[in-house]
């Protein structure tokens, strides 16, 4: 990853190592500091460390330290060329052309080629992967057949030419926001010799060959004492590792990990919930992130008393009910701050203020709701809030539940079993108020918009079943074009028309990653994309 | 006593086999399954839900994913996880060890502790040592793992550690390396929390079932004709109600070593140690039946086979009961 926030002592450190060696920024191993991370797998072991395969952050995080991919976005949300040195298109979003830095290596010694792109994607996309994020290779031609084993790879779509250096990338439709989705972690390149690697790669990490700044240590790398270790990459082409070690800790319980750091046995640890505004004012608060996520409260469309146009005035009621400084406080103490919109700031394009609001208004909730009533409507019976039980969302639902008493609005909670059958639930239409939130993938609008609220999503993440032509018109003519500062207009009208004049979903807070540091960690960046770059800590 | 051991097995192999059964119906009648665990606030394409599906074979019917199970298992292998592609023998391997480790230290602990507060409260009824240990087994007894791990966590690791008083601190990492395979070459102070956590649940109830047998026992005929033949006290103690009264008390221990069995995946939690405690429960969350699976045929064959023990053991402490194979019947 690269080097884009370093303090000034670390900055000057890195130079007098430079000047030290003759010019090269190289950093004396032995010398760096080694680090212990009790946070990233505080809660669990991940689903994998392969980039092909994780489908989970702090999974995608060790990937993201392991390979480098074209693009990547930095610490302070901007997209930058990682392997990529630039890219281009000249038809519109339809092709894509990166060229890549020369003389990188994979940390065998093997170079870094374009056809390293094909080797790995070949590998990710595979039928006999079935990797779980593999859909987002959808948007090249020919890849999604590749990937339901309809069809070969599609060779005239992605042309690697070794020679020039270049990866020409052939897409199904426009799509501008193509360089920010290829930084996603399952666009990383494979030397050779990891082509026909299984899924059970992780088992012998002297296979899990990658080019980012770290390698791994252990040929036995997930639960071999519970623990996953990390060494810097001796043949990395960009910037040095400031750390000679990283051991992430394999915790099954929060608490316990959380216990491991204050004994002194971790750097860092994660915060167990309930106690974000004691252990931060304990520890500081140099481990918090505001990140790419939004926590939400969609309305069913389809249902006779909350969705349709007929019933806007009932949900604007909801909506400028609703306490989120409240539910920052009481839940998350201010780890997640309230939001305003659904896309969330640090995102390119983000504009405050999208949502219908972003502060309590009773007088404009109650107005609203006799609007409503006016109508003709009868006090509904309990409108229910649907959550997945087992995950506090429940106390989140009880501050809104009282927020609606204040305007008279009968409410009730209606929890589902933590069975993973509530998503499955909502996308069949079965809520009426629906519990959801988003995290990016890719640091775009996109991101957000299409999945959630789009009319090709319904039955997917398109909880709310909502269907709106010119909300669609909006989304497809900005994923289309090439023109960032129209794309983002578009972008923004089109969360103005679903948020404040369709209402059909109230944002509540913007999601938050919180850890407990050490005193000896003076820098701990964090991506808005939530990855900690491990490479860049700072410590004394 | 040959036929007796062959026939206990062979039925122990029966309450495996109906046991594994079971569970693997269940897996089917239970709400939710692993594919659709995996959509969770993001939804996936189908096409990836169904290359999953084909992945694991779970497109196929379920009489077919049975036998196939049964069929892979005879030849040793146990399958993939569906969560993170591990096999399930590896699994069992990695988590195995750590699960043996802690279940030895923690029967051993556990054995010491009710040694010593179980004798010390028979052989000093009425005194301060027999109402601490009174107080130490109804006190013990009733707290949860997750509190009392917790607590030991705190008052062993996070205060010391606070307070820089590192010698009281025994909150420290699981050992990496062992000799034989369960001493710790390194600092054993990472197995003396998690052993003592497993070890303080029962203990308190086989120190007042160690101390009620032999105040039983004291009082026979035989013991008193002991003591009247001029044999020393400690001689009397040890050799005669000791041995005799421990048969009970050895009954509950093998019962209570199944029982540490579901401590220690507790306590395995609470600590995060890589055993294979912790995989079952979180294994059982995500409905990743191979796994389940997999570590139930490991802890129901430990049961019998402990069960099986506890029984041979009756003849080796007391020569009059013998174990015919038509007492079986």
């Amino acid at each position: 990853m690269k080097l884009q926030t370093l303090g000034k002592r670390s900055a000057a450190v890195l130079a007098a190592l430079a000047l030290a060696v003759g010019g090269n920024v190289v950093v004396a191993h032995a010398a760096a500091p080694a680090y212990i991370d009790c946070q990233l797998f505080g809660a669990g072991e991940p689903d994998f460390i392969d980039p092909a395969l994780t489908s989970t952050l702090v999974g995608a995080n060790v990937a993201t330290m392991l390979f480098d991919g074209l693009t990547d976005t930095d610490a302070a949300g901007n997209l930058y060329g990682e392997v990529a040195s630039k890219w281009s298109t000249k038809d519109g979003a339809k092709t894509w052309t990166f060229t890549l830095k020369k003389n990188l290596k994979f940390s065998n010694g093997e170079p870094v080629l374009p056809s390293s792109f094909i080797t790995g994607w070949k590998r990710a996309f595979a039928e006999s992967m079935a990797s779980e994020v593999a859909y987002h290779s959808y948007f090249i031609a020919g890849m999604e057949a590749y990937n339901t084993g309809k069809g070969a790879f599609p060779t005239s779509s992605v042309i690697a030419d070794d020679k020039a250096m270049t990866l020409v990338v052939k897409m199904v439709d426009p799509t501008a926001d193509f360089p920010s989705i290829v930084g996603h972690s399952v666009f990383s390149p494979v030397p050779t010799t990891m082509a026909a690697a299984t899924a059970k790669v992780e088992t012998d990490g002297t296979k899990l060959v990658g080019n980012g700044p770290f390698m791994l240590d252990k040929a036995i790398t997930k639960r071999a004492g519970g623990e996953v270790v990390i060494v810097p990459n001796p043949n990395y082409g960009g910037k040095a590792s400031l750390l000679s070690k990283v051991t992430f800790k394999i915790s099954t319980d929060v608490n316990a990990a959380y216990n491991a750091f204050a004994s002194g046995q971790c750097d860092n640890g994660p915060i167990p919930a309930g106690r974000y505004a004691e252990l931060l004012g304990k520890w500081g608060t140099k481990g918090v992130k505001t990140t790419l996520g939004t926590d939400y409260w969609g309305f069913n469309y389809e249902d006779p008393i909350v969705g349709g146009t007929k019933n806007k005035y009932l949900r604007s009621a909801i909506s400028k009910a609703i306490d989120r400084n409240q539910i920052s406080d009481v839940i998350y103490q201010g780890v997640r701050k309230p939001a305003s919109g659904l896309l969330p700031p640090g995102l390119p394009g983000y504009k405050s203020g999208q949502g219908l609001t972003s502060t309590r208004d009773l007088v404009g909730a109650q107005a609203d709701y006799k609007r409503w009533l006016a109508l003709g409507n009868k006090t509904p019976a309990p409108i229910r809030l649907s959550y997945n039980d087992g995950a506090g969302w429940d106390k989140v639902a009880s501050i809104i539940i009282a927020n609606l008493k204040d305007v008279g609005i009968p409410a009730k909670l209606d929890p589902y079993p933590a069975d993973g059958t509530y998503f499955s639930k909502m996308r069949k239409g079965q809520g009426q108020m629906i519990r959801a939130g988003w995290f990016a993938d890719y640091a775009i609008a996109d991101n957000f918009l299409f999945p959630l609220l789009h009319s090709k999503s319904i039955g997917g993440d398109n909880l709310e079943r909502y269907s709106s032509p010119s909300f669609d018109a909006l989304i497809n003519s900005a994923r289309s074009s090439t023109n960032k500062s129209f794309a983002e207009s578009q972008y923004r009208r089109a969360e103005v028309q679903a948020l404040k004049n369709d209402v059909v979903i109230t944002q509540t807070v913007n999601r938050g990653i919180a850890a407990v540091l050490a005193a000896s960690t003076s820098s701990f960046p964090i991506t808005p994309l939530g990855m900690i770059v491990f490479d860049q800590i700072v410590k004394n | 006593m040959f036929t007796y051991t062959i026939k206990r097995l062979l039925q122990s192999l029966i309450v495996v086999w109906a046991a594994v059964t079971l569970m693997f119906a269940l897996f089917f009648i239970i709400p939710g399954d692993p594919i659709s665990l995996k959509s969770g606030e993001k939804a996936l394409p189908q096409e990836i839900l169904d290359n999953i599906e084909k992945k694991y074979g779970l497109d196929k019917p379920t009489y077919v994913q049975y036998f196939r199970f049964f069929g892979n298992l005879f030849r040793g292998d146990l399958g993939y996880s569906y969560k993170n592609d591990k096999s399930v023998n590896s699994i069992l391997s990695d988590g195995l060890s750590t699960s043996a480790r802690l279940l030895f230290w923690g029967a051993l602990f556990q054995l010491i502790i009710a040694l010593a507060v179980g004798l010390t409260s028979a052989i000093k009824r009425g005194s301060l040592g027999d109402r601490i240990g009174t107080v130490f087994s109804v006190g013990v007894q009733g707290i949860p793992v997750f509190v009392s791990g917790l607590l030991a966590q705190y008052l062993f690791g996070v205060l010391p550690f606070q307070l820089g008083w590192d010698w009281l601190n025994f909150f420290k990492p699981w050992p990496q390396t062992w000799a034989f395979g369960i001493f710790p070459t390194e600092s054993i102070k990472g197995i003396i929390l998690p052993a003592l956590v497993v070890a303080v649940v029962d203990a308190a109830f086989i120190a007042r079932m160690l101390r009620s047998s032999l105040l039983e026992v004291l009082r026979a005929d035989y013991i008193r004709t002991a003591f009247a033949k001029g044999l020393s006290a400690r001689r009397v103690w040890m050799h005669h109600a000791l041995r005799n009264a421990l048969i009970p008390v050895v009954t509950v221990y093998g019962t209570s070593l199944i029982a540490i069995f579901g401590v220690a995946v507790q306590t395995e939690k609470i600590f995060s140690l890589p055993g294979m405690g912790s995989t079952i429960a979180d294994s059982a969350l995500s409905q990743d039946a191979p796994v389940v699976l997999g570590l139930s045929i490991v802890v129901i064959s430990f049961g019998a086979f402990v069960n099986l023990i506890v029984d041979l053991s009756y003849a080796l402490i007391d020569p009059r009961i013998k174990i015919e194979s038509k007492a079986v019947h």
